[in-house]
């Protein structure tokens, strides 16, 4: 992999968030709408029905995190999409660019916009709700790796379908992601799920982030049971994803998909 | 030979795109492809950028095999088509800049600037794609094609949407471009005498195959079947086209 490409990647995904209004919107508005919604119900969660402080910053702690784990995912593909949209898959993939140098720029690049976002929303929640996350973050970064790699994962595998489908299935982009929360407890305990559908949730990476995020937050310390369950799910996705991603692609090369997305 | 094509083939499907094409570029030459709609050049120049991987057969270039050698061979490459947009959200300075990365230009901004005054677009610099004409955008994409000072240029129908002047300053540049450094050009126009005055050799494809290789006097006399004192792409192209409808 040759730094420059992947720099060039970053930079021409920079310029595009700087001049197409959408991608700040989604950057910063949606992160920030959550929280300030959130952050009311919190608010009379423990004013006026007496919640216990320690689960209103759960909820809290969790709408932040989800919008992470959101944004990255869908920034992931409409990264692409904005390829396909503007016609330029073919100046891309006709200079030495490689698709892993493709996507770790896109990841490099969408890393940095949803700390951007997740940044104006813990600032948000911090002054206007005193919920403040920085704290957390140590005892939280095992979870927030997990949720990273997922997001990773699921951001590469709807790429790779947009690539087969092409733009019929855009809309994954931004529903993927929302299919899962659900399922991934992110407000609520495992345990709360019926029988059969605990059985899925405990496939997801991201209910171990949230039961171990919870469990961080209301003092139970580290959990290595649901850190090493996420690590390993999601090696299992990111092998997966990478592998369907590259053999699209190919199979994109062999029937000449590459230059007819457009 | 700096292009070595071999017996290629592309089929998708049922359907025989490319049927076993074969020929060679020399350095410092300029070839070009010519034929009807559907002949199969688009298909050809799109599997020597690997854009589309070819069914059967190979294509060397710079004495590597595409196949196998991608990165290093398209590093030393580049290509345009009027046909192909750039994200038109983007200045001009920016895509060049995005580009200019993509290939490891050294002193990118200095190269940038050159190629915006070859192609007389430097006042277009802060402009955003979206709001350029279609002459401009086609030299925006000359502009980024000659970026890394290629070995090696793919030109599909470069001056399609060029007025006549401009049309003229482009093939100047690359003719200068091809006598300073000897680069070498893989040309498709439909635009026969602009062929004819640019190109050293041409290989005209019909049903995707190879019809005839040679000086475009050559091409002249060997489809038209008769001895001519000057090249007459035009008769050929329209002798070839009609026949293939028929």
């Amino acid at each position: 992999m040759k730094s420059h490409r992947i720099i060039a990647v970053i930079v021409r995904h920079a310029y595009e968030a700087r001049r197409n209004a959408d991608r700040i919107t989604d950057m910063v508005y949606w992160p920030v709408l959550d929280i300030l919604m959130w952050g009311f119900f919190t608010t009379y969660l423990g004013r006026g029905v007496g919640m216990r402080p320690d689960v209103i910053n759960v909820l809290l702690g969790a709408t932040i995190l989800w919008g992470m784990f959101y944004s990255f995912q869908r920034d992931m593909a409409v990264g692409f999409l904005d390829e396909l949209w503007s016609r330029n898959l073919i100046n891309l993939f006709s200079t030495p660019l490689t698709i892993n140098e493709y996507v770790t720029g896109l990841i490099c690049i969408n890393l940095a916009k949803t700390m951007v976002g997740v940044g104006a929303a813990s600032l948000l929640a911090w002054s206007a709700y005193h919920f403040n996350i920085f704290p957390w973050i140590p005892a939280l970064v095992p979870y927030l790796l997990n949720l990273v790699l997922f997001a990773f994962a699921l951001g590469i595998l709807t790429t790779g379908l947009i690539f087969r489908y092409t733009t019929r299935v855009q809309g994954l982009a931004w529903s993927f992601a929302g299919l899962l929360a659900p399922v991934s407890c992110v407000l609520y305990p495992l345990k709360s799920l019926p029988g059969w559908l605990r059985a899925i949730a405990w496939m997801l990476p991201t209910t171990h982030s949230f039961e171990g995020m919870r469990q961080a937050m209301v003092g139970g310390g580290f959990s290595p049971y649901h850190f090493w369950w996420g690590i390993g799910l999601n090696a299992i996705y990111f092998a997966l994803a990478i592998g369907i991603f590259k053999l699209v692609f190919e199979a994109a090369r062999t029937r000449g998909l590459l230059v007819k997305l457009e | 030979m700096l292009v070595q094509v071999e017996n290629l083939i592309k089929r998708f499907g049922d359907f025989t795109a490319v049927d076993g094409v074969s020929f060679g570029i020399k350095r410092g030459e300029i070839m070009g492809m010519l034929g009807p709609n559907g002949a199969g050049k688009t298909t050809t120049l799109q599997m020597i950028l690997g854009l589309i991987t070819p069914t059967a057969g190979e294509i060397r270039i710079f004495g590597k095999s595409m196949a196998t050698h991608r990165e290093e061979i398209l590093d030393r490459m580049n290509f345009t088509s009027p046909y192909v947009a750039f994200p038109y959200r983007m200045t001009v300075q920016e895509n060049l800049t995005v580009f200019a990365r993509m290939y490891g230009v050294r002193e990118p901004q200095r190269r940038i600037d050159e190629m915006l005054e070859r192609f007389d677009i430097a006042r277009l610099r802060d402009k955003p794609i979206a709001r350029l004409s279609s002459g401009e955008n086609t030299r925006v994409g000359l502009a980024k094609a000659m970026l890394n000072d290629p070995d090696l240029l793919l030109l599909d129908e470069p001056t399609a949407y060029l007025d006549p002047d401009i049309a003229y300053q482009v093939k100047e540049a690359l003719l200068e471009a091809r006598s300073d450094r000897g680069m070498t050009i893989l040309y498709t126009s439909h635009n026969m005498s602009e062929v004819e005055r640019l190109c050293d050799r041409i290989v005209f494809l019909n049903h995707g195959r190879v019809i005839a290789i040679g000086s475009p006097i050559e091409i002249t006399q060997a489809i038209l079947n008769e001895e001519r004192e000057a090249p007459a792409l035009e008769e050929v192209f329209l002798r070839v086209a009609r026949e293939a409808r028929e």
